[in-house]
């Protein structure tokens, strides 16, 4: 079996335009969390939004304009890995090289896009027929559309696979890809998590399920507080993450640098509830994670978990965690960057995965940042409030579990090891 | 101005040679449009007269003036006649 290296990764995020801006903030513990635009906040007045940092279409060419938002974060992303990794379009082994992307809900923005003229032309008296929209719409809000304008624009002709696993979409996207290298099927593969949902539409719906964090009192941007006691939901951001994989055979054959092997990949399914957390199941595939890995609890020194700020999810990810881990917390330290660039859906395993992987190199953990009063039972060493830096880190897992109970924790460790 | 309005997205968003359009004799094929091209073309003037264009696959076989003078005829059937004063600028 093939040794998989990290060789590039980048970022679009609610803290920064690229992945070290991220991550800076991070380490700073600023809470990218604000009010939502007026249009939204007229019917919403109460939700709070994690909103890019950057506008993506201003930093790619004119000609990907027109694609959803979505696939801009990613394309923005992409770029940003494959500069890091030194890849230029159409690679010689282009059959050998995937793209895998992972996203929640594909083209979010054109449907509301779409919903919303035709509202508009329907209350226009008849001067604008309802039925004229543009040609591409399908095209654009396609789940895979990320996929296909990735593919396009580095002509890479391996597979082109979109995995769409709600919370836990790109850190299965990373999985799968982590695995086809691994087992021989391809060379290397681009890994892209997006997400672009802050519409109207997708915020009614989100708001109707009662998990959105209500604006803290004393500074609404430090609204998402996970594993606080006064936690009171989630926020919902957008962006967009990007990681490229290779095989240490051609990373080595090129002389690539490497950031970190990703080494161990677990998942499993709660077949339980549709939004409940199973804390066996959690449990199972970290424990899967870890000997895909080859590794021990032990060898893990940071986790950055998946920290949603929902009462159920944080209960029950300490409990898992405590399982797995047992005698080796008193070594883990473990984090919620959540609490800072909110909850990315699609992207948010990748995006923390990432944000794992710069703490290991960097030997400095992001923080639970708005962790200012613990629940009793979250009591684990959560980082709270500010960064810690100098640590040895060796090796990282990165947890993300999804609505509809899908669990995919990601290992790492450094390299060489 | 409907020679404008296609003249204009072909040019900036296709990245056409302008010089192709002093071509009195320009045929639509060779502006190398797919058909997502065409249609997208097409969109430009369906979101200014509100109705949308009957059958773009002919428009390949067409020269580029035949092209726009069929969709004028097409948009003044729809306007009893009229051709409606479009802005340069889309809708969308």
């Amino acid at each position: 079996m093939a040794k998989v290296l990290i060789t590039g990764m980048g970022a679009i995020s609610p803290l920064g335009a690229d992945l070290p801006g991220s991550f800076a903030r991070a380490l700073a513990g600023d809470c990218a969390i604000g009010p939502a635009s007026a249009g939204i906040a007229k019917w919403l007045p109460d939700v709070l939004l994690a909103s890019a940092a950057a506008e993506p279409h201003t930093m790619l060419d004119a000609k990907h304009a027109s694609l959803d938002r979505a696939s801009q974060f990613a394309l923005v992303a992409a770029g940003e890995a494959m500069n890091a990794a030194g890849i230029t379009p159409r690679p010689a082994d282009a059959r050998r090289f995937g793209v895998f992307v992972g996203i929640g809900f594909g083209g979010a923005h054109t449907v509301d896009g779409l919903y919303e003229r035709f509202q508009s032309a329907v209350q226009s008296e008849g001067k604008r027929n309802p039925t004229v929209v543009h040609p591409l719409s399908v095209p654009r809000m396609m789940a895979n559309a990320a996929a296909a304008a990735i593919s396009m624009t580095y002509g890479l002709n391996g597979p082109s696979n979109t995995y769409s696993v709600a919370c836990a979409s790109s850190a299965i996207a990373i999985g799968e890809a982590f695995h086809a290298i691994r087992d021989g099927y391809l060379d290397a593969a681009i890994v892209v998590g997006c997400e672009a949902m802050l519409t109207p539409g997708s915020l009614l719906a989100w708001n109707a399920l009662r998990v959105m964090a209500k604006p803290h009192a004393a500074n609404p941007a430090r609204s998402c507080r996970p594993f606080s006691q006064d936690r009171s939901g989630f926020v919902l951001g957008e962006g967009g993450a990007a990681i490229v994989l290779e095989s240490a055979e051609r990373a080595h054959a090129r002389q690539q640098p490497a950031l970190a092997e990703l080494c161990g990949y677990g998942r499993s399914s709660d077949a339980a509830h549709l939004t409940a957390p199973s804390s066996a199941e959690q449990v199972f595939a970290m424990q899967q994670a870890l000997a895909d890995a080859g590794l021990q609890p032990q060898h893990i020194q940071y986790l950055n978990a998946h920290g949603t700020a929902t009462e159920a999810g944080d209960v029950v990810e300490t409990e898992s965690i405590r399982s797995v881990f047992g005698d080796a917390l008193q070594q883990l330290a473990i984090s919620s960057t959540k609490s800072m660039h909110g909850h990315l859906i699609g992207a948010s395993g990748i995006l923390e995965f990432a944000l794992a992987v710069m703490a290991m190199n960097s030997g400095s953990l992001p923080p639970t940042a708005t962790l200012e009063t613990p629940d009793p039972r979250c009591d684990l060493d959560f980082i709270p409030l500010q960064a810690r830096h100098g640590c040895q880190v060796d090796a990282i897992m990165s947890n993300s579990f999804a609505f509809g109970g899908s669990n995919a924790p990601l290992v790492a460790r450094r390299h060489p090891a | 101005m409907l020679e404008e309005i296609i003249k204009n997205y072909l040019i900036n968003t296709k990245a056409k040679d302008p010089a192709l359009f002093n071509d009195p004799a320009l045929q639509v094929s060779a502006l190398e449009l797919d058909s997502l091209d065409m249609v997208e073309m097409l969109f430009e003037i369906e979101d200014r007269c509100g109705f949308q264009l009957p059958d773009p696959s002919r428009y390949p076989k067409m020269a580029f003036r035949e092209m726009l003078d069929d969709i004028e005829k097409a948009i003044r059937e729809h306007n009893n006649g009229e051709l409606p004063a479009f802005s340069l600028e889309a809708g969308k």
